[in-house]
């Protein structure tokens, strides 16, 4: 599923400076089995490796949706500002996901078995994508709400919350692509 | 109201029927009743003459110019206090020359000027309406026009009349279709379009050379609607102006507010399909006047956008006046407006791009809308279900002038035409209701020259004579 | 001390209750003064947090806690404000700012059943109140115009004149509940104070699907704007002034009202008539605090009944997947329920009950359950959408008993301004916990009707809260069981008002809050005929279409 905003955020030019000296591409840092999972995601440029695998796993977790640069920038950076040893845990994670084949589905119970110190990350990031919120109590920052993923995701359907429906009435109809069983 | 005295002329008709004689002339004069309402809604006699939650046509509403207010008269049927003693004749002087039955001069907020338009068998048939199908209200309106000097001496009016007013009635132009023929009638006549959209000249006369090219009207703005690509309507389609008539907006192109959603709601939805295109066909061939401000035609402006990323996590500054033009949208806008201006999915709640409302560079429209809302009347208006009332609600109370600079601003650059711009002194002036007018300072020192040069004339002839 | 005021009436509280008590008195000429301890807040700013909110589901977290006015907070952490005494929990959420707690409602404007007032005499349970249905009609009416109240006919709650509104459409969702569940149970849209049309110059539903915590059209009426026509009437409201005590003489008249600015700088106030509209805790809490030497248990109490009979409405509830996409979400939060538990002979034995369908939208819900079940990728994406179309929860809405051991106290530890904070004691009764064993029954047919799977029932023993703050200053007809007689009056100070939900004897089964507005207005009433105000001419526009 694209959705109209999808489309836009993959098509909106990013908000950081062009830096050719130093752009990599994605899919350079992945292994062969990850650049298979998001084979979107191969162009994206990254400023440099930490930040690279920090789109890198986030483009695992997400799935088929598209990385905003803008935002990755922002939850990147209050990711950093919670967690100084963050870019390097995200190397790391990457490591791990290339090296072992990890996907989806199979990254958390690896952890978990693991007892790797790495555990908590993946729903760090996940959070941080899908409600645009990271880090939690006292400590959590508000990045995104409209442009959270978990908005995109029902986006074709539902508006987020605070934002209107439509004209009065506009919801007592069936909507577009409700179906049965 | 009119629905049930539409019923009522059909009862009178009913009834009749059962008598056998002179019945097909009967008929014919409820016919012509009900030709006369029609006539009536067309020329929207009742928005002035009607004061919210009085009586139909029993007067009272103050009609705000720059030499004060007038009040409405009662024109119905009562003979102790409206025109229930009028001739046809004396009907017809009033409503065409601005003449009342009393031989006293209307003053032109009343727009006989197009009027004067309307052919001998409409106002036949208006007369009749207005006699018999109007209920007769006893009672005089609570207050009654008191003008300055020197516009409290209607004679004064002579002299503009006969500046200013064509008795010619309405001349068809045999090289034209039917439909364009139709269309000129009811937008030069009843429909009085100019009377709002034609600019005026210092005495207040209308522009002929100028019609239809837009007028401020103190505080809401009649747009140019010639048929210039760019300024006016040009772009749209006649089928996509006449569904505006009739339902006060269009999609991609915008949305009627203040005194034209008054004009829909009372008067031009009630038209005929037929009449509504014929309005649209003649409007589309008006001649175009260009704004050189119009580079492009107002309702292609701007695009969706956002600054979510200036919002998100940051809280607001501690003097809410200080709030940026950004939180200001996404506190009081961006609900309906949708977060990147894009509105509803059916348009339903407006994008605010590619909208004529910010695609001008007058911006007095995109601030009388914030200070005073979208207001409709009447059944069956704008969404199911919202019959009455804000279909945008007014800011006026909510934002101080300064958070509407800044809003407006922002809204302008970031979805509209960016050489329109909001000051401070505007909203001033708008939330005041308009700037006063010279036109009294103007008059009253004029006469005042004129009566010093006349003195001395008078002083040099008899000098003269008595050498 | 800074400098005095003197005012004729005095209004303790800018919430719902206490701005439409402070209007009534204003547009019919009295000189008004509304003593508010939090600061004033615009809706603006309100959206803004909103959208800004790490807790999005925190109803509290665009509304936070002031040190000079504290209320309750109970996220990320428990603020402690209100000390929790047992043995059940009590984590009343309310709002001590300009406009009060109904900011964040989702505007259920009910009347009660007419039996809700005869609990006693016909089920020999609880109390009955001193009045009946018919007493107070008239005000459920004034009440429901002054708002725009919305509702259908068949809700249980007779009437004489129309609702000023018709109900607002109901969403996709609901339509299909109340087909499938059609004819066993009866789905009925809920009264609510959201406009259906335009009215009070204000729009109708756009769903939002925000009403709690703020509805950003103020399509649904609420406390802010009560206090600015409250304002407009000629009510002056004094913000961030936390009254701490009430002062009396040596007859038992109230005489002044001291309150803390916000440098805790003190001032008095004194009046001729006082009107306590400070929610149902903190105004019990304000007349203990002003316990002296001629009142050692506090104002108002010689009954000793100040704060006791503390009532809520608890909740428990059954979350489940429908077998068809229903997509929650669109249009208000709370559209329809089912009535047909809000009163009958059970009640004998049973507590009686409302079942409320929610349509809040699913969405950040289901997506903090997926993440903390590790769901990511494609998978993720699948589920989110799943739950979000097909994922429906219904709730009880519990009568409880008023009970003299549930109350409001003083503690002995103290806020941020060092006033003793206020104390619960709360226990959920045996009554109450039948009624949601009977619940259980229709929980069970219902997910049933909806073809549902997946069934998460609220955990055992727990109830959630609803905030709905009654019986801590009951009105009844014996002054040695009640606070108040029938028209807010103290039993022990006759120039001493109640409006709040405080004064409710019983509970019901309907969100507090139009009851309060109801009897406000009828108190209102009572003191303008006894003290000769005549009612104005100007302006007396009950928030009719603008």
């Amino acid at each position: 599923m694209t959705t109209d905003s999808a489309i836009a955020a993959i098509t909106e030019t990013s908000a950081r400076p062009f830096n050719p000296g130093r752009r990599l591409l994605l899919g350079a840092l992945l292994s062969a089995s990850a650049a298979a999972l998001v084979p979107w995601a191969l162009a994206e440029p990254v400023d440099n490796a930490e930040q690279g695998a920090f789109l890198g796993v986030s483009a695992l977790l997400v799935g088929r949706l598209a990385l905003e640069p803008g935002l990755a920038q922002r939850l990147y950076d209050a990711l950093v500002a919670q967690n100084a040893q963050f870019p390097t845990q995200a190397s790391a994670l990457l490591a791990q996901i290339n090296e072992r084949g990890l996907t989806a589905a199979t990254l958390q119970p690896a952890l978990d078995e693991a007892q790797s110190p790495l555990a908590p990350l993946p729903r760090q990031i996940a959070g941080a994508w899908f409600l645009g919120i990271v880090g939690s109590g006292e400590n959590a920052v508000c990045v995104a709400y409209e442009e959270a993923l978990n908005a995109t995701i029902v986006g074709d359907i539902l508006k987020p919350p605070s934002y209107a429906d439509g004209a009065y009435g506009s919801w007592a109809t069936k909507p577009e692509g409700a179906g049965h069983g | 109201m009119s629905a049930r005295f539409a019923w009522r002329g059909l009862l009178l008709s009913a009834g009749l029927l059962l008598s056998s004689q002179g019945h097909a002339a009967d008929v014919d004069a409820a016919a012509q009743i009900e030709r006369g309402r029609y006539l009536a809604t067309a020329g929207d006699c009742i928005a002035c003459h009607t004061v919210a939650g009085g009586k139909p046509m029993a007067g009272g509403l103050a009609v705000d110019t720059p030499i004060g207010p007038i009040i409405a008269s009662n024109i119905t049927p009562s003979k102790s206090h409206g025109i229930g003693n009028y001739s046809l004749a004396q009907f017809s002087s009033a409503v065409r020359h601005g003449v009342r039955a009393d031989g006293a001069h209307l003053y032109p907020a009343m727009p006989y000027t197009a009027y004067a338009k309307v052919t001998d068998e409409d106002m036949a048939a208006m007369y009749a309406w207005f006699m018999q199908g109007v209920a007769p209200v006893n009672a005089a309106p609570e207050r009654s026009t008191r003008l300055p000097f020197p516009f409290n001496i209607r004679l004064s009016m002579l002299a503009w009349n006969w500046l200013f007013l064509d008795k010619e009635p309405f001349k068809g132009d045999p090289a034209k279709s039917v439909e364009w023929n139709r269309g000129a009638y009811l937008v030069q006549g009843l429909g009085h379009c100019g009377t709002c959209h034609t600019p005026r000249n210092a005495l207040m006369g209308e522009q002929a050379s100028k019609q239809l090219g837009g007028a401020g009207l103190g505080t809401w703005s009649a747009p140019n609607i010639t048929s210039d690509v760019n300024s006016g309507i040009g772009s749209w389609s006649q089928h996509d102006l006449a569904a505006y008539l009739r339902t006060g907006r269009s999609a991609r192109h915008g949305q009627a507010a203040g005194p034209m959603a008054e004009a829909i709601d009372h008067s031009l939805r009630h038209l005929t399909p037929n009449d509504l295109d014929a309005i649209a066909l003649y409007i589309k061939s008006v001649p175009a006047l260009r704004d050189p401000n119009d580079s492009k035609p107002v309702t292609q402006w701007g695009q969706a956008g956002d600054r979510l990323a200036e919002l998100r996590g940051v809280p607001l500054p501690k003097d809410l006046n200080r709030m940026s033009g950004a939180q200001l949208y996404d506190a009081h806008c961006a609900s309906c407006h949708q977060a990147r201006g894009q509105g509803s999915f059916d348009g339903s709640l407006p994008p605010l791009f590619h909208n004529s409302t910010t695609g001008r560079s007058n911006t007095n429209n995109l601030v009388m809308a914030m200070l005073d809302g979208v207001r409709r009347q009447g059944a069956g208006v704008g969404s199911a279900g919202n019959t009455d009332g804000y279909l945008m609600p007014a800011f006026r109370q909510t934002l101080s002038s300064e958070q509407l600079v800044s809003l407006g601003n922002y809204v302008q650059q970031l979805y509209g035409n960016p050489a329109g711009k909001v000051t401070l002194e505007q909203v001033t002036i708008l939330r005041q209701g308009g700037a006063p007018s010279d036109l009294i300072g103007l008059v009253r020192g004029s006469l005042i020259v004129a009566g010093l040069a006349l003195l001395l004339a008078i002083l040099w002839w008899r000098r003269r004579k008595e050498d | 001390m800074a400098e005095s005021m003197n005012t004729d009436f005095l209004v303790i509280g800018s919430g719902i209750i206490g701005s439409l008590a402070a209007r009534k008195l204003a547009l019919a000429g009295a000189s008004v003064l509304i003593l508010e301890a939090g600061p004033r807040v615009t809706r603006g700013e309100i959206v803004s947090r909103f959208r800004n909110s790490t807790r999005r589901s925190d109803l509290m977290s665009p509304y936070p806690s002031v040190p000079t006015a504290p209320h309750p907070i109970y996220q990320p952490t428990d603020s402690g404000y209100l000390v929790q005494a047992g043995p059940y929990p009590y984590p009343a959420e309310y709002i001590r700012q300009f406009g009060g707690t109904t900011w964040h409602w989702a505007a259920q404007a009910w009347r009660n059943v007419p039996n809700d007032f005869r609990l006693h005499s016909l089920y020999g349970v609880g109390v009955d109140w001193p009045i009946s249905y018919a007493d107070l009609e008239p005000y459920y009416q004034e009440a429901e115009e002054i708002m725009g109240v919305s509702g259908a006919d068949n809700t249980g709650s007779p009437r004489k004149q129309p609702f000023p509104m018709e109900p607002v459409i109901e969403p996709y969702a609901m339509r299909r509940v109340r087909e499938r569940l059609a004819p066993q149970y009866k789905v009925v849209s809920n009264t609510t104070a959201r406009n259906s049309v335009g009215y009070g110059g204000r729009p109708a539903c756009c769903g939002n699907n925000n009403c709690q915590p703020i509805c950003p059209v103020d399509a649904q009426y609420h406390g802010g704007i009560a206090a600015l026509q409250a304002e407009a009437a000629g009510v002056t409201i004094r913000v961030n002034a936390n009254v701490y005590q009430l002062e009396h003489d040596a007859q038992g008249r109230i005489t002044a009202a001291l309150y803390y600015d916000a440098d805790k700088k003190s001032h008095r106030v004194t009046a001729k008539t006082f009107i306590l509209a400070a929610n149902g805790i903190e105004s019990p809490r304000l007349l203990l605090l002003s316990a002296s030497s001629k009142y050692p248990k506090g104002l108002a109490n010689s009954s000793d009944m100040v704060g006791r009979h503390l009532m809520d409405h608890p909740s428990t509830s059954l979350t489940f997947d429908a077998d068809e996409d229903l997509w929650l979400g669109r249009g208000p939060q709370s559209p329809s329920s089912i009535g047909t538990m809000r009163d009958g002979d059970f009640r004998g034995q049973h507590a009686a009950y409302r079942l409320d369908f929610t349509n809040i939208s699913r969405v950040d819900g289901a997506t903090k359950d997926l993440i903390s079940r590790a769901v990511f990728g494609e998978e993720f994406e699948r589920q989110l959408r799943f739950a979000s179309a097909r994922e429906m929860s219904l709730k009880t809405v519990l009568e409880v008993l008023p009970d003299p051991e549930n109350r409001i106290t003083l503690s002995s530890e103290k806020d941020s301004m060092g006033i003793p904070k206020p104390q619960a004691h709360y226990a959920i009764g045996e009554y109450t916990r039948l009624g949601h064993e009977r619940a259980q029954k229709d929980f069970a047919a219902i997910a049933r009707l909806m073809g549902g799977t997946n069934l998460r029932p609220s955990k055992e023993g727990a109830y959630a809260n609803n905030q709905h703050i009654c019986g801590t200053l009951s009105m009844g007809r014996d002054p040695a069981a009640s606070v108040c007689n029938e028209w807010g009056r103290a039993h022990d100070h006759a120039n001493l008002f109640f409006c709040s939900t405080g004064v409710l004897p019983t509970c019901g089964t309907c969100n507090s809050t139009e009851n309060g507005v109801a009897l406000a207005l009828r108190t209102v009433d009572h003191i303008l005929a006894e003290q000769g105000i005549k009612p104005g001419t100007a302006a007396a526009a009950a928030g009719a279409p603008a």
